[in-house]
């Protein structure tokens, strides 16, 4: 099992109803069972800010895995690890 | 009235006024125009084309500004709030299009016309009001000198009707400013100097009220689509959070990410962004939020900062002035913020172009090439919050330093010299958006080809900053970026929000799209059809820049970001370098049927696209 930081900004931070939360992800220690584990805990508040109803895919963003930058399109099984912190750098377009 | 149009949702009439004649002519639509152009800048490219010659000077009286409209304004399609500001730029100098939401649009096409031109000068200060089919050219000798938001009071007790709607400028546009802005209701077009031509024609303001509507072939059918393209709005994830915070929601998501750019773009993370993010901006000054006609993403804040040095109330913080004030200028208090931004208002300058300028300014005074004596007195070191506003003062009066700042970045390193071009942050003369190209290749070309230079509309790059295309891949690119430019300008042809991004494109034109236009228009188009509309637009607008004399070396990068990795965060060590700039260039000209050492287009393009008239001028 491994324990990370979740940091969110803006809607999703107002869902998570923090900043950063901790998670725990059990095996397979990947990307996408983190979010699974986030829909679950926080139910479809969540996933309404996550999953695109329109395509049924989780939308495309970038996450922060430490020091690196991955995206939740190419990267989803990505392995995660004990300690890990990861930012949701999400909602991306620009006015 | 104008005779009926074959094609839903256009009126099917031109208003000309000619201020050097005091002329007012109501004209025809052409219906080929429509149907090859649509409306919005595309449109306004094939007017300008045929009606102004190449090389005049943009703040002459030959130049022409054309206020457009198109087809889905005034509908219930959503966020078809906007109309174009276009003409040659006396700051690019070329095509330019600046695009404003607000009422302004839908309530020109209300009083009966698609689309506004103004040519001439006229002799004295003057203002052009429209009700419906009156139009009358009337004295504005007593709003000259006039702050926008005074001279629009003025309006409205002088008309005596608090629903008209009206584009005004500030000092900065009388004075012919290069970077002027055009104030549009709670709304701007606020980029190339627009300002600057409507003050060249002595034109302080368009006034507007209409009574009319807009028909559609189908009412059933636009309905239809206008819910659906509701619900996408309302679900889809990237377009959550608008509402709430507004544009600047991104802040924090983008320091986070080290794609925030910061200190003139030395970095691109600002530790001190904590107090100018959307979550700061609703808690500490927020009152209320905006929206244009008929939007249901309602983006536009209402801020109040209520007493102190920074009192001030304006529409917006936008996630621009955030970046242009804030992490630009490294100033960390949102109030500040929105006093700056009242300040550009009140002057009528393009807040980007002004932020990004005083950037360069502090970088200078931070390398000693600025000292106390060149900068009025005012300490222009990087954070300085007081010195940054007493700054834009400046810009707005023109005295002092803010007299070389006024001029843009491109044209102020030139004078100044001393390699201060190198941290210039513009291309094609105008200075940046807040949004990085440096780990982002198709996002690198479509700013370096794209017409306006420094201009997130000409390119998005959100499909690489989401991910949706693999940033760290060179190869396609080019294509990715064409693709791109092309939901952009149609959007801007049909005069749809760009900040609808995720249903319009955002990779490329998207059924979403199509369906409104057919809906509106009863146009049949299928994705072949609409993709050669825009690529024709995009051309049109190609041979404009050409016919000025812009070739593949106008294609440029700010040398920073060719020249100057990131030095921390995320992103650390993106850069595009030149050379793979050319390669990209030559991958984007291959795709789009370019000529590879001119980057114009080849002849047998525009033979294909139906631009035969311009080959003479540019093969
Ligand atoms: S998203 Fe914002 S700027 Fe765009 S039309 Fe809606 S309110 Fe106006």
């Amino acid at each position: 099992m491994a324990r990370v930081k979740v940091k969110s900004f803006s809607v999703i931070r107002d869902v998570l109803g923090s900043e950063v939360v901790e998670i725990e992800v059990n095996e397979p220690q990947t990307v996408r069972r983190l979010f699974d584990e986030l829909v679950r805990r926080y139910g479809q508040a969540f996933k309404d800010k996550i999953w695109d109803p329109n395509t049924g895919q989780m939308a495309p963003f970038l996450i922060k895995l430490n020091e690196s930058m991955i995206s939740s399109t190419l990267d989803i099984d990505h392995q995660i690890n004990n300690g890990d912190e990861i930012a949701i750098i999400f909602p991306i377009g620009g006015g | 009235m104008a005779k009926s149009f074959p094609y839903g949702g256009y009126i099917g009439q031109l208003l000309r006024v000619n201020l050097s004649k005091k002329g007012i002519m109501k004209e025809d639509l052409r219906e080929d125009w429509a149907r090859d152009f649509v409306g919005g800048v595309g449109l306004s490219a094939r007017i300008l084309y045929q009606e102004i010659p190449p090389k005049i000077d943009p703040l002459g009286p030959e130049n022409k500004l054309v206020m457009m409209t198109g087809p889905v304004n005034g509908t219930m399609i959503p966020a078809a709030s906007r109309s174009s500001i276009c003409a040659k730029s006396p700051y690019t100098k070329s095509f330019f299009h600046s695009i404003f939401g607000g009422f302004l649009g839908p309530e020109l096409k209300f009083a009966g016309y698609d689309g506004l031109i103004i040519e001439g000068r006229a002799d004295k200060p003057v203002y052009i009001w429209i009700d419906d089919d009156t139009v009358e050219i009337r004295d504005a000798s007593h709003l000259w000198g006039k702050d926008p938001f005074t001279a629009e009071d003025i309006l409205r007790r002088e008309i005596g009707d608090e629903e008209i709607h009206i584009a005004t400028i500030g000092l900065a546009g009388e004075e012919k400013a290069p970077y002027a802005m055009i104030l549009c209701d709670i709304r701007a077009a606020g980029r190339g100097g627009m300002g600057a031509v409507m003050g060249s024609k002595n034109l302080k303001a368009i006034v507007v009220r209409g009574t009319g509507g807009v028909t559609v072939p189908n009412m059933l059918r636009v309905y239809n689509t206008a819910i659906r393209i509701n619900e996408l709005f309302a679900t889809t994830p990237a377009v959550q959070g608008l509402s709430g915070y507004g544009t600047p929601r991104n802040v924090a998501a983008m320091n986070e990410g080290g794609i925030l750019p910061t200190r003139n773009w030395q970095t691109e993370t600002f530790k001190g962004m904590k107090n100018i993010t959307g979550e700061a901006m609703r808690e500490q000054v927020v009152k209320g939020d905006r929206a244009c006609f008929a939007c249901s993403i309602n983006c536009t804040k209402y801020s109040v900062v209520p007493n102190g040095p920074y009192k001030s109330i304006i529409n917006g913080a936008d996630y621009e002035t955030i970046y242009a004030f804030g992490s630009i200028c490294q100033v960390d208090d949102i109030r500040v913020l929105c006093k700056a931004d009242e300040l550009c208002d009140h002057y009528g300058i393009d807040l980007i172009s002004t932020g990004v300028s005083i950037g360069w300014a502090m970088e200078c005074y931070e390398k000693g090439i600025f000292r106390k004596k060149d900068t009025d007195g005012i300490d222009l070191h990087f954070g300085n919050a007081d010195g940054m506003l007493a700054m834009i003062e400046k810009i707005g009066k023109r005295e002092g330093l803010g007299e070389l700042l006024a001029r843009g970045t491109r044209d102020a390193a030139k004078i100044v010299g001393k390699d201060t071009g190198r941290f210039a942050i513009q291309n094609k003369g105008l200075e940046w958006p807040g949004h990085t190209c440096r780990p982002f290749p198709a996002a690198a070309v479509g700013y370096a080809t794209g017409p306006r230079g420094g201009s997130h509309h000409d390119i998005r790059p959100t499909a690489e900053k989401s991910g949706l295309v693999d940033r760290k891949i060179i190869e396609g690119k080019g294509a990715v970026a064409a693709e791109i430019n092309h939901w952009l300008i149609l959007g801007d042809s049909m005069l749809i929000c760009h900040l609808g991004e995720p249903i319009w494109g955002p990779l490329k034109i998207s059924d979403s799209m199509i369906n409104a236009l057919n809906a509106v228009t009863g146009w049949e188009l299928d994705y072949e059809g609409a993709r050669k509309i825009a690529e024709r637009e995009w051309n049109m607008i190609r041979c404009f820049s050409a016919r000025e004399g812009f070739t593949r070396e106008d294609d440029q990068l700010p040398a920073r970001f060719m020249e100057e990795p990131v030095p921390e965060g995320p992103m650390q060590g993106s850069h595009i370098p030149k050379e793979t700039l050319e390669r990209l260039k030559d991958e984007y000209y291959t795709y789009r049927g370019w000529d590879l050492k001119t980057g114009n287009p080849t002849k047998q393009k525009l033979v294909e696209l139906g631009l035969d008239f311009a080959v003479k001028d540019v093969c």
